[in-house]
């Protein structure tokens, strides 16, 4: 059985597995190569459901023939009773906008703790159609909204009425028939602090696992709505939509800058989901073992990475050019597994000398799909307490030396270069959005957030070198008496030389920096594909494509829906 | 009205950000102020009487070591707010208990002792126990003990109105001491004029959480605004140029 201490014990000290290197692991490009795996969040949701057997039905189903009006799901899971309440309104074509500052949706959302009553659906019908501008209270414990795909709803609607299916190719082409705009959790605008959630319902204690079910329910009410207003355009000819086309839609999101901060503001999380990924892959490397099967599995994942892959659209240059390097990457893989594959060790030091950041990084999330049996177990041990603790002990040279060692990226960065310190990351005053300046604002520059924990490490480097030479025998409590200004950066480093992997190892304020990497790093965990980056601030991915419905509950579960590709057209849709 | 205890992380952190204190106190000042609301001991009426004075200690000293050995330590804190200097007071008091088995350290000159509770409950779950003591009030004196055992994850608290007159000595003066070696425990004697006498245990603390957790915190919205109000000053104003950065269409 995996408990905490095993995994310390398979981490650390001298029955410790062969983790990766900080160094290789926390480069942001590398971070920013990830892709979704069995330990993503929405994998780790699903299976959760699929295997709990959690009852899921709609107590109310107020909508209009035009789709418009209010839906309840109950929701029974082993240890507590929810309410999945949606709002469904006409949006005029020219309101629909996907920015953090729309103030109007298609669909607005809340999961909300035990049964609905009509007094309290009234009182959420009040507030949640607002989102920023109205307020809950801690019974819900996530608020969300969507707006339809405008290429696809209509289009899907209009089939089901005369009786065919939607074609796959356009299915392939969007992948979705809503897309999330923004999903709030964590105590925003009067909901349940994330305390209350990870507490007292164990069902949703997983990080981000209530907000990634919102979007699995909103999927689930996509092909419910689209059907009903199909059924009542025409009801003589209406035709369900087929299970396995709905399997293949998710639902789209956009995401821009501002999961930026989250990673730099949650290190110790962010370094804890990589302990479970990268513990993942050493246990293969070691513990996995290689027969006809697996390389037969193998085989089939890769050629349907490169499909996947393949089947990803998305006007970005520069990930366009990635895709065609992972397809060629996986072709080579192919060759190379048919030929001289005989260890794990062997594949991954084959894959980092001959692919692309994203191939070895397609090679990673393969290899986890090939072991649940040493992958899964981890899912539980994603959740950290989240404290940066000073070592008030802990001596200067001490001190000196973990930063030395730990932070060495950020001691060779010359933050003094031209354009090193170039970029300012702020809150705008519209919705406090995060954005991206330039220091020569010097506004920006004045208000900006700390992001720059290279730099600040730098800094504090050097006054504890000057401070150590005159008090070599100081500890750190003495050195943030001297130097309180440094306290945050000393309680920083001293937490994160606790963690194995520590801080993401970049220079956030340079002028070059790819927030971009950071998004899609914590895409990765959360589960996305489709990866369709519209600027080096934003990008737009898919959920949940290939997951199973709401009604594959309680039926046969492969947990077979990693890097999923289109399904054969098997109805009319013409 | 109600907000999340993490709404009100976030603005007060937005509201010394503001007020020019800088990374790492910031988010100290939010969390001892949370800390002390979350577990019944009023810490936004605390905050309220500080919000005048908010941004003073900009221009003020540091705290400095005025006395020094190996079990003690008098700073003086140049009449701060406990929000961003007394943790290092209590860090240095940890230390020194761990070399010695036993610290004091004196602070003088410092306000708003009362959110001191949070430093001494983060010290009290590293496995060392640690006591304040400070007297409060020009006119009315009154006094405060708090305590945490090594290892315990709450503080008790005591106060008590005394007939004490005021000391130029110790207005703005508290006196911490931390032990490494034992369990100190501090609740007021049932001195001799003493009235109004309050004793919150370990366990109360532990049940005014656990009631926040579940309900949220309650804020008068006047005070919700000017907390809100006072963190704008870190947002950038809206403009074209702006909008270039941001992460959308």
């Amino acid at each position: 059985m995996t408990t905490a201490a095993t995994i310390q014990n398979s981490m650390r000290g001298n029955n410790a597995l062969p983790l990766r290197p900080a160094n290789q692991v926390m480069n942001l490009e590398r971070l920013g190569s990830f892709h979704q795996s069995r330990l993503s969040f929405m994998r780790t949701l699903v299976r959760r459901i699929m295997r709990e057997r959690w009852q899921i039905e709609p107590t109310r189903f107020d909508l209009d023939d035009d789709g418009y009006g209010t839906v309840v799901y109950e929701v029974q899971a082993p240890n507590g009773l929810f309410s999945f309440v949606l709002f469904s309104h006409y949006l005029a074509l020219e309101n629909r906008n996907d920015r953090v500052i729309a103030t109007q949706w298609d669909l607005t959302m809340a999961l909300v703790e035990g049964p609905v009553d009509q007094l309290y659906l009234e009182r959420l019908k009040q507030n949640v159609p607002l989102q920023e501008a109205g307020r809950v209270d801690p019974r819900v414990f996530v608020l969300s909204r969507a707006n339809r795909s405008a290429r696809i709803f209509d289009y899907v609607v209009d089939q089901l009425a005369r009786g065919a299916q939607p074609d796959v190719e356009q299915i392939s082409k969007v992948g979705y028939l809503y897309r999330t705009t923004a999903v709030y959790g964590s105590g925003k605008l009067g909901m349940a602090d994330w305390e209350k959630v990870s507490t007292k319902h164990k069902d949703f204690s997983r990080p981000f696992a209530s907000e990634m079910f919102v979007c699995w329910m909103l999927r689930n009410f996509s092909f419910l709505q689209a059907e009903h207003i199909a059924r009542h355009k025409s009801p003589d000819t209406f035709q369900a939509m087929q299970p396995e086309l709905k399997r293949h839609f998710g639902i789209g999101n956009s995401t821009g800058l501002g999961m930026a901060p989250f990673l730099v503001n949650h290190p110790m999380l962010i370094s804890n989901w990589i302990e479970m990924r990268e513990l993942a892959l050493a246990r293969i490397r070691v513990l996995g073992g290689i027969n006809g099967r697996v390389k037969e599995t193998l085989t089939t994942l890769i050629d349907r990475c490169a499909q996947h892959t393949r089947d990803t659209a998305t006007d970005d240059e520069s990930q366009t050019e990635k895709n065609l390097q992972v397809v060629v990457d996986l072709n080579a893989m192919q060759t190379y597994v048919a030929t001289s594959f005989d260890t794990w060790d062997g594949l991954i030091a084959w894959s980092e000398q001959h692919c692309s950041l994203q191939g070895q990084e397609m090679l990673v999330s393969i290899m986890l799909e090939i072991y649940p049996e040493l992958v899964d177990d981890l899912e539980d041990f994603h959740s950290v307490d989240e404290i940066l603790d000073l070592d008030p002990i802990m001596p200067l040279e001490q001190l000196k030396e973990v930063i030395e060692t730990r932070y060495n990226w950020a001691l060779a960065t010359d933050f003094s270069a031209d354009g090193a310190r170039e970029t300012c990351w702020y809150r705008s005053e519209e919705k406090m959005e995060p954005r991206l300046g330039n220091s020569a604002d010097e506004e920006a520059k004045h208000k900006q957030m700390a992001m720059g924990v290279g730099y600040a490490v730098s800094k504090c480097y050097d006054q504890l070198c000057a401070y150590l030479t005159l008090n070599p025998d100081h500890n750190t409590a003495r050195f943030m008496v001297a130097r309180p200004k440094m306290r945050g950066i000393v309680r920083r480093i001293q937490s994160m030389n606790r963690c194995i992997y520590g801080d993401i190892q970049a220079n956030l304020l340079d002028r070059n920096v790819l927030p971009i990497h950071l998004l899609r790093c914590k895409l990765a965990f959360f589960g996305v594909g489709k990866f369709d980056p519209r600027s080096r601030l934003w990008v737009r991915n898919t959920m949940f494509q290939g997951a199973p419905l709401l009604e594959d509950i309680g039926k046969a579960f492969e947990d077979d829906w990693f890097m999923p590709v289109a399904p054969e057209q098997s109805g009319n849709c013409s | 009205m109600n907000i999340s205890m993490n709404e009100l992380k976030a603005a007060l952190r937005r509201c010394f950000e503001a007020s020019h204190y800088f990374v790492g106190n910031y988010e100290d000042a939010a969390n001892m102020i949370l800390w002390l609301e979350k577990h019944g001991l009023k810490g936004l009426a605390e905050l309220e009487r500080l919000l005048p004075y908010i941004t003073d200690d900009t221009d003020k000293l540091l705290s400095s070591v005025l006395y020094e050995d190996s079990s003690s330590a008098i700073i003086d804190s140049h009449g701060r707010s406990a929000l961003n200097c007394i943790a290092a007071s209590v860090d240095l008091a940890h230390a020194k208990a761990l070399i010695s088995g036993i610290a004091t350290v004196t602070v003088h000159h410092c306000h708003n002792r009362m959110f001191i509770l949070k430093a001494l409950t983060d010290r009290g779950r590293c496995g060392i126990s640690i006591a304040a003591y400070w007297q409060n009030g020009s006119h009315t004196v009154t006094e405060h003990a708090a305590a945490i055992r090594a290892g315990a994850r709450y503080p008790s608290y005591s106060e008590a109105l005394t007939n004490l007159s005021a000391s130029t000595d110790l207005k703005q003066t508290l006196t911490i001491i931390c032990s490494s070696r034992v369990d100190l425990t501090a609740s007021l004697q049932l001195s001799k004029g003493n009235r109004n006498a309050r004793h919150m245990s370990a366990e109360e603390v532990a049940e005014n959480k656990a009631n926040s957790v579940e309900h949220g915190i309650e804020i008068e919205p006047e005070l919700w605004q000017r907390i809100n109000q006072i963190g704008t000053g870190i947002l950038v104003e809206n403009n074209d140029q702006s909008r270039q950065g941001a992460g959308g269409r």
